[in-house]
C-alpha cells in the first residue's frame, strides 16, 4: 500500500474513531445511570421490586448484545417502533452495559462496611441520604477498577453495531477494504486505533484511582 | 423529667432471647454505665435505644415521647436527640475530620453551613485535635478516631449520649484520651449511658451503675454499692474475674 492511499484512509478511519468514541461515552454514562438504579433496585429489601432488577440482568446479561441490538433495530419496527440505527445502537448498548454496571455497583455497596449503614442511621440520616453522602460515594472509589474494565470492553463492543448499519470504526475500515481492495492495511490501522483507544482511557481509569487513593 | 425510658424492653434474635422485660430510666444530667459479661444483652440494650435494633417488645421513651418504628419520620427525629458512639467509630472515610463532624447537621437538620463549620471547629477542638480539621480518618490513631467519632455525635447537638464500648478496640494508651473527653462531657452536664469494661471510669464517673448478666439486670447503684458491697452473687463473681 503506498502511501497516498494511508494517507487517504487515516482522516476517514479516525473519523469513525470519534464515532466510537461518542457510542461508547454515551453507553457507559446512560449504562452507569441505568446501573445506579438497577443496583438499587437488587438490594431493595422488597423481594418483588428485587427480583425486578434481577430480572433486568438476568435478561440482558444472559442474551448475546448482538442479538439484543438486532431486535432494537430490526424487530422493533415490527410493533411499530421504528428506531435510527443510532438510536438503536445508544439503546442497545446502554442497557446492555447497564445490566453489568448494576452488578459492579451493587457489588461496590455491598462491599461497605455495615457500621457505616449503623453511624448513618444513628445520625438521622433518611435512607436516600446514607446512600447519597454516604454509601456510593465509598462504593465509586471500590468500582472504579471494574467500570474501567467495561468501558474498556463498550470501546471494543461498539464495533458490535456495524452490523446495525452504523458507521463506526470497524465498518468504515470494512468499507475502505471493499473500495481499495487492500485487506490488511485498513484493518491493521484500525486495530492500532482501537488499541490507541483502549491504552488512553487504561490511563485514564488509573489517574482517577490514584486521585481517589487519598484516604 | 425522665429523658430516657424504657418498659418491658424485649430483644429476640431467632430463638434467642438477648434480653427481656428491661426497665430502665435515666434522669437528665444522669451518667448511667452499663456493665456485664460478654453475651449480657448490654449492648443491644443500647442499641435498642435509638433503634439500631428493633425491640421485639415493650417501649422507649425519649423526652416522653415514644419511639415507633412503623413512624420512621417521627423516629428519625426522636433518634436525632441521641448521639452513639461505636466501638469501632465508624467515621466516614471519605471525608476529612471537619467533614465527617459537620455532614450530619447539615444533611439532616438542613442548618446554615457557615454556622456548622463554626460549631464543629470549636467541637473538635474541644477533643483536642484542631491540628488534624483536614486529616482523613485513615491517617488517626484508634484513640483520635474516637475523639472525632464523638465530636460528630456532639455536633448533632443531641441532649443524651449513647457510648456503645467506646474504648474496646483501642490499644490500651490509647483508652485514657478519650476517657478524658467522656468525663468532661459528664462534668458539663451531658445525659450518657456508657456500655463499658472500664471499671475506672464507671466508679469515677456515674452516677449509676447497672451490672447486666443473662438478659436481665441483676443488679444496680451507686458505684459505691456496686464496686464495694455487691448484693449478688452474680455480681460478686464478674468483678472478682474483672478487677
Amino acid at each position: 500500500m503506498d502511501f497516498n492511499t494511508l494517507a487517504g484512509i487515516v482522516p476517514i478511519l479516525l473519523k469513525a474513531s470519534v464515532m466510537t468514541l461518542k457510542l461508547t461515552f454515551l453507553s457507559v454514562v446512560f449504562g452507569t445511570i441505568i446501573g445506579v438504579i438497577v443496583a438499587m433496585v437488587k438490594i431493595s429489601s422488597n423481594k418483588f421490586i428485587a427480583s425486578i432488577g434481577n430480572f433486568y440482568t438476568w435478561i440482558f446479561r444472559g442474551t448475546p448484545l448482538l442479538l439484543q441490538l438486532f431486535v432494537f433495530y430490526y424487530g422493533f419496527p415490527a410493533v411499530g417502533i421504528t428506531l435510527t440505527s443510532m438510536q438503536a445502537a445508544i439503546i442497545g448498548l446502554s442497557i446492555n452495559s447497564g445490566a453489568y454496571m448494576a452488578e459492579i455497583i451493587r457489588g461496590g455497596i455491598l462491599a461497605i462496611d455495615k457500621g457505616q449503614f449503623e453511624a448513618s442511621k444513628a445520625l438521622g440520616f433518611t435512607y436516600y441520604q446514607t446512600m447519597k453522602r454516604i454509601v456510593l460515594p465509598q462504593a465509586f472509589r471500590i468500582v472504579i477498577p471494574p467500570v474501567g474494565n467495561e468501558f474498556i470492553a463498550m470501546i471494543k463492543d461498539t464495533s458490535l453495531v456495524s452490523s446495525i448499519a452504523m458507521e463506526e470504526l470497524l465498518r468504515s475500515a470494512g468499507l475502505l477494504v471493499s473500495a481499495s481492495g487492500n485487506p490488511i492495511g485498513p484493518y491493521l490501522i484500525t486495530a492500532c486505533l482501537y488499541l490507541l483507544m483502549t491504552t488512553v482511557f487504561t490511563s485514564i481509569f488509573s489517574s482517577i484511582e490514584r486521585k481517589l487513593s487519598i484516604y | 423529667m425522665n429523658m430516657i425510658e424504657t418498659k418491658g424492653l424485649t430483644k429476640i434474635f431467632g430463638e434467642l432471647k438477648v434480653f427481656e422485660n428491661i426497665d430502665v430510666h435515666v434522669k437528665k444530667g444522669e451518667v448511667l454505665v452499663i456493665i456485664g459479661p460478654s453475651g449480657s444483652g448490654k449492648s443491644t440494650f443500647l442499641r435498642c435505644l435509638n433503634h439500631l435494633e428493633t425491640p421485639n417488645g415493650g417501649h422507649v421513651a425519649i423526652e416522653e415521647e415514644t419511639l415507633d418504628s412503623t413512624n420512621k419520620k417521627h423516629l428519625r427525629k426522636v433518634i436525632e436527640k441521641m448521639g452513639m458512639v461505636f466501638q469501632n467509630f465508624n467515621l466516614f472515610p471519605h471525608m476529612t475530620v471537619l467533614q465527617n463532624v459537620m455532614e450530619a447537621p447539615i444533611t439532616v437538620k438542613k442548618e446554615n453551613k457557615e454556622i456548622v463549620i463554626e460549631r464543629a471547629k470549636k467541637l473538635i477542638d474541644k477533643v483536642g485535635l484542631s491540628e488534624k480539621f483536614s486529616e482523613y480518618p485513615s491517617k488517626l490513631s484508634g484513640g483520635q478516631k474516637q475523639r472525632v467519632a464523638i465530636a460528630r455525635a456532639l455536633c448533632m447537638e443531641p441532649d443524651i449520649m449513647l457510648f456503645d464500648e467506646p474504648t474496646s478496640a483501642l490499644d490500651p494508651e490509647l483508652v485514657g484520651e478519650v476517657l478524658n473527653v467522656m468525663k468532661n462531657l459528664a462534668k458539663e452536664g451531658m445525659t450518657m449511658i456508657v456500655v463499658t469494661h472500664e471499671m475506672g471510669f464507671a466508679r469515677e464517673v456515674a452516677d449509676r451503675v447497672i451490672f447486666m448478666d443473662g438478659g436481665k439486670i441483676v443488679e444496680q447503684g451507686t458505684p459505691e454499692d456496686i464496686f464495694k458491697n455487691p448484693k449478688e452473687q452474680r455480681t460478686k463473681v464478674f468483678l472478682q474475674k474483672i478487677l
